[in-house]
């Protein structure tokens, strides 16, 4: 207050000297005019100088007053200045702010699923310090980011949704045509003409299916086809070089007889297809590639090895940042003109199901892919399924024909065939057409004369006594026992031939029946 | 999705051409015909194809070609392409069906039955 008061005073002084001294210099110079002057002019110079005195003292304490004017306005000019900067600095601040942290996390949030509104909302700004105006700009350059962000990202989606809806109806078609595809092979069998060009057709089939497959898989669908039960491991790599083009290339080794659970079979199948697929494109037409399958501790380990051109370190950190990215999402934008699925693929399938993938050089000079399948996609429980009707579940033991069928053990598939050919059920008549095999065992079978693919089918036989000893012993049987397999044949040679029936024969019967049972 | 993934549950997800590696049994077509009888020669191995190992299996008696066919639900065209590799490896004998010059004359037949028919 004391400083307050004591400034305007001192500053005062200095004004006031400076209008009173050219008003005190003139009248001093009157003055001294005056005194010079001679008498009679003396009153005119003293006019004079009064006058002159006067209008120097008006100017100068006008001038006075402006300059102090003059000053106090600089000063309301600086305050002013400085509020004004720092209003600037603080929108600055605030429109960096904006660009740098607010939008970007407004708009992650945005591709996190959080709605327009809701992000908008947590972005409002209540500082006070910028105006309304500033507050409402900002606030629009917010939404209407947002909503060209989201506005994108609908349209990606819905791009996405119809490429996986346009490879769904074309698995649909491709897996349409495959059954019917198997159905012309059963019926044309015999004509290899025709079932030449039936395989090829199948095999055109089953590549665009596995494209339409890796299109579904990119946009991220399931592959196509579901499995209720496990598949034998040998068919799951056996289904994977079935989807590529030159799967005569691939040798299979023997695989341990696992089976892969249900939901896994499809992905494995396609992920296997994907890796073969680029290791045949990859290494010279006339070179093997190499699958197998060996136990791990994690699991099981699906090794494709091609003789091809080794992979560069810089090569193989590319393929393997291309599935690093895969497993990170993907975005079919991405993928260029002449795209390269295959790892994109194997990448997403990976880590969907948990699969380890792994690219190598090779000993023999090409890459080795490693894909290791978790212990608990993997069953050692034997696999209902079979690899066409005779597969792994059998498995390639070795028989010893003496053994006889364990009571009670499980159905050999062969026993279920004898009763269920003859009734024209799976066979030849319609593959697949029927669900489930409707007649019983204990069904009489009706006789066909014919299957539809022109399979000459046995009648039943007539003669029981010959038929009689062909039951394995101990094991509960249909009253109507099946006969055994080429058995009336031999006995028709014999009888033909002018052979009597020999006891030998039934008692092979029996025997050739038990290792039938093993199976 | 769900109702044709499981029709197709039924089937196996290898396609006949990978089980004949592509051929589609043109050139083995004369060795063996539908009657044609097959019996194996030796065991199963572990480093079979499954198939060939389930041929072998069955063929312990002699079995026909239609016989193996309809067992193994696979068509002629792949059982002979599969019986052709077994025979060329010697694992198997294929014996043909009983030759028409073993049979008996139709018309010695025809004598004997008027003859029985006659007593």
């Amino acid at each position: 207050m004391l400083r307050a008061g004591s400034s305007p005073g001192g500053r005062r002084s200095a004004p006031v000297l400076v209008w009173l001294l050219p008003t005190v210099v003139t009248a001093a110079a009157a003055f001294a005019a005056a005194s010079a002057a001679s008498a009679a002019a003396r009153t005119g110079v003293l006019w004079c100088g009064a006058v002159g005195t006067a209008a120097v003292a008006a100017v100068a304490a006008e001038a006075a007053r402006r300059g102090r004017a003059l000053v106090t306005l600089r000063r309301q000019y600086a305050e002013q200045e400085g509020e004004l900067r720092r209003r600037l600095a603080r929108q600055e601040a605030e429109t960096v702010r904006l660009a740098k942290v607010a939008l970007p996390e407004a708009v992650g949030r945005l591709q996190r699923g959080e709605f327009t509104e809701d992000v908008l909302k947590a972005y409002e700004s209540h500082d006070g310090v910028t105006g309304p105006e500033f507050q409402a700009a900002r606030q629009a350059v917010l939404r209407t980011v947002l909503e060209a962000v989201d506005n994108e990202e609908g349209m990606r989606e819905s791009a996405q949704r119809a490429f996986v809806n346009i490879a769904r109806r074309v698995q649909a078609i491709v897996h349409r045509q495959a059954q019917d595809l198997r159905e012309m092979e059963d019926r044309h069998g015999n004509d290899p003409a025709v079932f030449d060009d039936l395989l090829r057709l199948d095999h055109g089939n089953a590549l665009v299916g596995r494209l339409a497959d890796s299109i579904a898989v990119l946009g991220g669908a399931r592959p196509g086809r579901q499995w209720s039960r496990s598949v034998p491991l040998y068919s799951v790599l056996r289904g994977g070089m079935s989807r590529i083009l030159d799967y005569q290339r691939v040798e299979l080794h023997p695989v341990s007889e696992v089976a892969v659970v249900g939901p896994a079979v499809e992905p494995l199948i396609h992920a296997v297809a994907e890796l073969l697929d680029n290791a045949t494109r990859y290494s010279p037409p006339h070179t093997n590639v190499h699958l197998t399958a060996v136990e791990v501790q994690t699991g099981i380990a699906i090794e494709i090895e091609d003789g091809g051109l080794s992979l560069t370190e810089e090569g193989r950190a590319r393929a393997e940042r291309m599935l690093m990215e895969a497993q990170a999402g993907i975005d079919l934008n991405d993928l260029g003109e002449t795209p390269r699925l295959g790892l994109a693929v194997v990448g997403r399938l990976a880590q969907a199901y948990g699969f380890q993938v792994s690219l190598r050089p090779s000993a023999y000079g090409g890459v080795r892919a490693v894909l290791i399948v978790p212990q608990e996609l993997i069953t050692t429980a034997p696999a209902t399924g079979r690899a066409h009707g005779i597969g792994i579940a059998s498995g390639p033991r070795p028989v010893t024909p003496s053994v006889p069928r364990p009571a009670g053990g499980p159905r050999p598939w062969g026993s279920r065939t004898m009763a269920g050919i003859p009734a024209g059920s799976s066979f030849g008549s319609a593959a697949g057409a029927l669900p489930g095999r409707a007649p019983a065992d204990d069904e009489v079978p009706v006789v066909n004369e014919r299957t539809a693919n022109g399979l000459p089918q046995r009648r039943r036989h007539a003669a029981p006594s010959r038929t009689g000893p062909a039951k394995a012993p101990g094991v509960p049987q249909p009253a109507k026992a099946p006969v055994q397999p080429g058995m009336w044949l031999a006995a028709f040679h014999e009888g033909v031939n002018g052979h009597a029936p020999s006891t030998g024969a039934a008692g092979h019967t029996s025997d050739e029946s038990a290792g039938k049972g093993e199976q | 999705m769900s109702a044709p993934g499981q029709e197709w549950d039924e089937n196996s997800p290898e396609r006949l051409y990978v089980i004949t590696r592509g051929r589609s049994g043109l050139a083995e077509q004369t060795t063996f015909d539908l009657v044609t009888l097959i019996v194996s020669r030796s065991e199963p191995e572990p480093s079979m194809q499954p198939e060939h190992a389930a041929i072998l299996r069955l063929c312990g008696a002699p079995l026909s070609v239609a016989e193996i066919s309809a067992y193994l639900r696979l068509p002629i065209s792949v059982v002979t392409v599969l019986l052709a590799d077994l025979l060329a490896e010697e694992r198997i004998e294929a014996r043909s069906a009983v030759p028409q010059a073993i049979l008996p004359d139709r018309a010695l037949i025809e004598a004997v039955m008027h003859g029985l028919q006659k007593l």
